[in-house]
C-alpha cells in the first residue's frame, strides 16, 4: 500500500476548448514532470485520445481511460474506465445522442484525435461541448453497467457543476465522491455547500494547457492503482483512502 | 393576484393543479438551480427549461407559487409524481420563457 499522485482530468487536442499542444506526449512530458503517478484523459463526451496517451506511457503514469460526459441538464460527470472498449462504445453512443452542430474551429476550437507520434488521426466533426440527449441518471446508469465509476466535476462551478446546476444532490446514494474546482479551497466549499462533507473529496487540474497540469492533483492510499481500488479509497474502505491537494491560486 | 387566473391568462397547462388560489406575487427565470435556490421569493412562478428531479425539491423548499416548463418541455412521470405527493404546482406552456415571463408580467403589472 503507497500513496499515488493523481490528476484524473486533463483535457487533450479533443476538447474544442483545450490547446492544440495537448497531444499524448506533451501531456505525459507535464504529467512525468510533476511527478503524477496516475493520470486520465477526460475529454468532453470523447475518450478516444485516452488510448494513445495510455499506448505512450507504457505503464508510467498509469492511464485510466476516462471523458467528461455533459448530460441533458447540463451538468458535467467525469466517467473512469479499465478496459478501452467499454468507453470507445459509450463514445459512439454518447455521439449519437448530441445535437447535430458542426464544430466551428474558428469558433470553438479543433477536436482532433491525435496519436502516439502527434500525428492527426482524425477530425470529430460534430461539436462535442454540448449536452447529450440522455440524463444525469441515465449516464451513471450507462457508466456502472458498462464497468466505469462517475464523479461529478467540479461540484460548485459553474458551467457544469452538479450543485451550481442542479443545486442539491440528487436522491440516493450516487455520488459517493465528487470533484472540486481546482481554485476552491475545501473549507469554502464546505462552508457553501455543508453536503459535501458526507463524500470524498478529490481535485485534478483539468488542465486545458500543459502548463496547467500539476496545479491541483489528488493523493490516493492504494495497494494498485486500479478502478477496483479507487472506488474503495471514495469509500474510505479497507485502509483505502485519499487526500486532495491545496487550492492552486486562480489566474486572472 | 391568483394562480388559477393567472394560468387561465397566460394559457398553461396544469399538471399537477393542487392550489387554484395560491396568490402569485411575482416571477423568476433560470435553468440553474442554485440560483433559484438563491433568489427567488416566496410566491413566485418559477419559468424554467430545467426538468430534473431536483426541481420538485428547489420549488418546495423556496415556496414558489408553481413551476412553470417553457417551450412545451414536458417533465418525467416521476417528477409529476413528486410534484404531487410535495405538493408543489407544475404546468407546461407552450409558448418559449421570454413570452411565458413578458405575459406574467403584464399581467402583473397592467
Amino acid at each position: 500500500m503507497r500513496w499515488w499522485r493523481a490528476d484524473l482530468h486533463i483535457h487533450s487536442t479533443l476538447s474544442p476548448c483545450a490547446s492544440l499542444t495537448m497531444s499524448p506526449a506533451r501531456i505525459l512530458n507535464e504529467a512525468r514532470r510533476v511527478g503524477l503517478d496516475l493520470i486520465a484523459v477526460c475529454d468532453h463526451n470523447a475518450a478516444e485520445n485516452g488510448r494513445y496517451v495510455r499506448r505512450l506511457a507504457g505503464g508510467a503514469p498509469v492511464v485510466l481511460m476516462g471523458m467528461e460526459i455533459q448530460t441533458a441538464e447540463e451538468v458535467e460527470v467525469l466517467a473512469y474506465f479499465t478496459d478501452e472498449e467499454s468507453p470507445l462504445l459509450l463514445q459512439e453512443e454518447l455521439h449519437r445522442a448530441l445535437p447535430d452542430i458542426p464544430c466551428d474551429p474558428e469558433l470553438f476550437g479543433d477536436q482532433v484525435v491525435v496519436d502516439e507520434g502527434g500525428e492527426i488521426v482524425r477530425r470529430v466533426e460534430r461539436l462535442l461541448l454540448s449536452p447529450v440527449s440522455f440524463t444525469l441518471a441515465d449516464i451513471v446508469r450507462r457508466v456502472e453497467q458498462l464497468g466505469g465509476i462517475t464523479i461529478p466535476s467540479h461540484v460548485e462551478r459553474l458551467p457544469g457543476g452538479l450543485l451550481a446546476v442542479l443545486g442539491l444532490f440528487p436522491e440516493g446514494d450516487w455520488p459517493v465522491a465528487v470533484e472540486i474546482a481546482p481554485w476552491t479551497s475545501l473549507a469554502d466549499a464546505c462552508r457553501t455547500w455543508p453536503e459535501l462533507r458526507q463524500r470524498s473529496i478529490v481535485r485534478n487540474s483539468d488542465a486545458h494547457y500543459p502548463a496547467e497540469i500539476g496545479r491541483a492533483w489528488t493523493e490516493f492510499r492504494l495497494a494498485s492503482p486500479t478502478l477496483d481500488e479507487i472506488r474503495n479509497a471514495f469509500r474510505n474502505r479497507d485502509g483505502r483512502n485519499l487526500r486532495p491537494s491545496r487550492e492552486a491560486k486562480e489566474e486572472p | 393576484m391568483q394562480l388559477a387566473q393567472i394560468a387561465a391568462d397566460l394559457g398553461l397547462e396544469c399538471l399537477v393543479p393542487l392550489e387554484p388560489e395560491r396568490e402569485v406575487r411575482g416571477g423568476y427565470c433560470s435553468d440553474l438551480l442554485s440560483d433559484v435556490l438563491a433568489h427567488t421569493q416566496p410566491g413566485d412562478l418559477w419559468i424554467t427549461h430545467q426538468r430534473h428531479l431536483n426541481v420538485v425539491a428547489v420549488g418546495k423548499l423556496r415556496e414558489v407559487a408553481g413551476i412553470v416548463f417553457a417551450r412545451g418541455l414536458r417533465p418525467s412521470p416521476d417528477v409529476v409524481a413528486r410534484a404531487q405527493t410535495e405538493r408543489v404546482n407544475l404546468f407546461v406552456s407552450p409558448d418559449p420563457a421570454f413570452e411565458v415571463a413578458g405575459k406574467l408580467y403584464r399581467a402583473l403589472h397592467p
